[in-house]
């Protein structure tokens, strides 16, 4: 019997998508069996940041609605064997699935893989009621804003309203050089505002745009801040015991690490 | 006494058709009915109706008669999905044709039951689909589906043509996973021994000068 998780973060934009697919890699990446899940249904991206959306004939509405078999919506991810994909529809919305079709749904994939990672939608209404429903674990996803930190704190009572306890904490987009200077909440700020137990920190990085314009996962490439971050955290889910990664900021060093290390992959 | 030719009986591969010809009471219908079955005996038990035939009444005195039937005499009532007969679309060369103004944008989905002509630009994440030809006088990069009830001959054609997924008929193609460039050409998609081919809409002109 796998193991349900829902990824989410209230607020929109703060990279629960992109979460979802290089963590769902990352994992597939350890050997695992993995299905990440695209709840957002009308406004899908999870294809996209994968690079699958030119395979998608069925989705998951299809199979809710006994259009297709589960089997036949699963799309199989490039590089990873142990990768799937159930898209949503693009062309439907979020009332197009009820939560007991959700539960049966998720129950069923829970039975022929390791993890389900599901794509939360934002906002609080029936795309996220139908994303958490079968979740065993949930994480949520902030970045360094207090906007985005108020959203994450009203979905963590509402996830342990759903009985869908002690939820992990990812902070995105860090810039470290930010929180030195002061001008940026740090680890520390969000923990005491929220007061969940860290999974990891993903630090700001050029990367993540690249690759998700490209439709390959972050995590693919060895040499990212951003992607050993996802490695790491996808460890973690997996229980290893990994110290949190430290980026030392000392006059823009980031910049100097990049310049490092694209001297060496010369 | 009503008449025995009031009620006719038609057997067809998918069931039993009970037809009623001619105008009359309903109860006498429902008499003659019962009448026809109980002379019967057991010939019908276990029989798939499929439908009731008649023009004079209406839906719940239909519905009773059903009941009626499957209850006392022990069939089966098969419902048939209205599957009206889809006639493949023909008119490929010359035929019904919807002309569309405006972007379909992501999310938005087309269909028309013979050719589809879009002025405009059809975005990733939109569907279109037709029964007939689909030409897309500007981009196409959504999903485009062509004869879509079985016709493998109908062809999709776009300024630019570079959609994430293309089907015709029950053939369906994606696009490649490596970027391509644009083309400067209209290009047309057709299915060539159960494959999608996408060829220049000018090299055809030419060959056609050069028989």
């Amino acid at each position: 019997m796998g193991k349900v998780i829902v990824i989410t973060s209230g607020k929109g934009g703060v990279g629960k998508t992109t979460a979802t697919a290089n963590i769902g890699t990352a994992l597939a990446k350890l050997g695992k069996k993995v299905v990440v899940v695209d709840a957002d249904i009308g406004l899908r991206n999870l294809d996209v940041v994968l690079g699958l959306e030119n395979r998608i004939v069925y989705d998951i509405v299809d199979v809710v609605e006994g259009v297709c078999r589960l089997r036949q919506a699963l799309i199989k991810d490039k590089k990873h064997p142990g990768l799937h994909l159930l898209p949503a529809a693009q062309t439907k919305d979020k009332n197009a699935i009820a939560l007991e079709q959700m539960k049966t749904l998720i129950d069923e994939l829970k039975e022929h893989f390791d993890y389900v990672v599901i794509d939360c939608p934002a906002g609080i209404e029936q795309g996220f009621k139908n994303a958490i429903v079968g979740a065993d674990e949930a994480i949520v996803v902030s970045t360094p804003e207090v906007s985005a930190v108020r959203d994450a704190d009203r979905i963590i009572g509402l996830l342990e309203a759903a009985e869908i306890h002690d939820p992990k904490l990812i902070i995105n987009r860090l810039r470290y050089d930010m929180v030195k200077r002061g001008d940026m909440m740090n680890t520390e700020d969000m923990l005491d505002i929220l007061a969940i137990d860290l999974l990891g920190v993903v630090p700001d990085d050029e990367n993540i745009v690249i690759s998700t314009n490209r439709g390959d996962p972050v995590v693919n490439q060895d040499e990212s801040f951003a992607g050993t971050s996802f490695r790491n955290i996808a460890r973690r889910i997996d229980g290893e015991d990994v110290p949190f990664e430290e980026y030392k900021v000392e006059n823009g060093i980031m910049e100097r690490l990049r310049s490092f290390f694209k001297i060496n992959s010369n | 006494m009503v008449s025995q030719s009031l009620i006719e009986f038609k057997g067809t591969k998918d069931g039993l058709i009970i037809k009623i010809k001619e105008h009359q009471d309903f109860q006498n219908i429902k008499s003659a009915l019962i009448a026809q079955f109980e002379k019967a005996g057991n010939f019908f038990t276990g029989a798939k109706l499929l439908d009731i035939e008649c023009p004079y009444i209406n839906e719940e005195e239909r519905l009773e008669l059903k009941t009626l039937v499957m209850e006392k005499y022990d069939l089966s009532f098969i419902e048939v999905v209205e599957e009206p007969k889809d006639q493949i679309f023909d008119g490929l060369k010359e035929g019904m044709t919807k002309f569309h103004n405006g972007t379909l944008r992501s999310g938005q989905v087309l269909f028309y039951e013979g050719n589809l002509v879009i002025f405009g630009d059809v975005n990733p994440g939109a569907v279109v689909k037709a029964n007939g030809n689909i030409i897309v006088l500007g981009s196409l990069r959504g999903i485009a589906h062509a004869g879509a009830n079985g016709n493998i001959q109908a062809i999709v054609s776009a300024h630019v043509l570079n959609p994430t997924q293309l089907r015709i008929a029950d053939i369906i193609a994606r696009s490649p996973d490596e970027k391509i460039p644009d083309s400067v050409n209209p290009e047309v998609a057709k299915v060539k021994n159960k494959s999608v081919y996408v060829e220049s809409n000018y090299n055809k002109g030419k060959k056609k000068g050069e028989r």
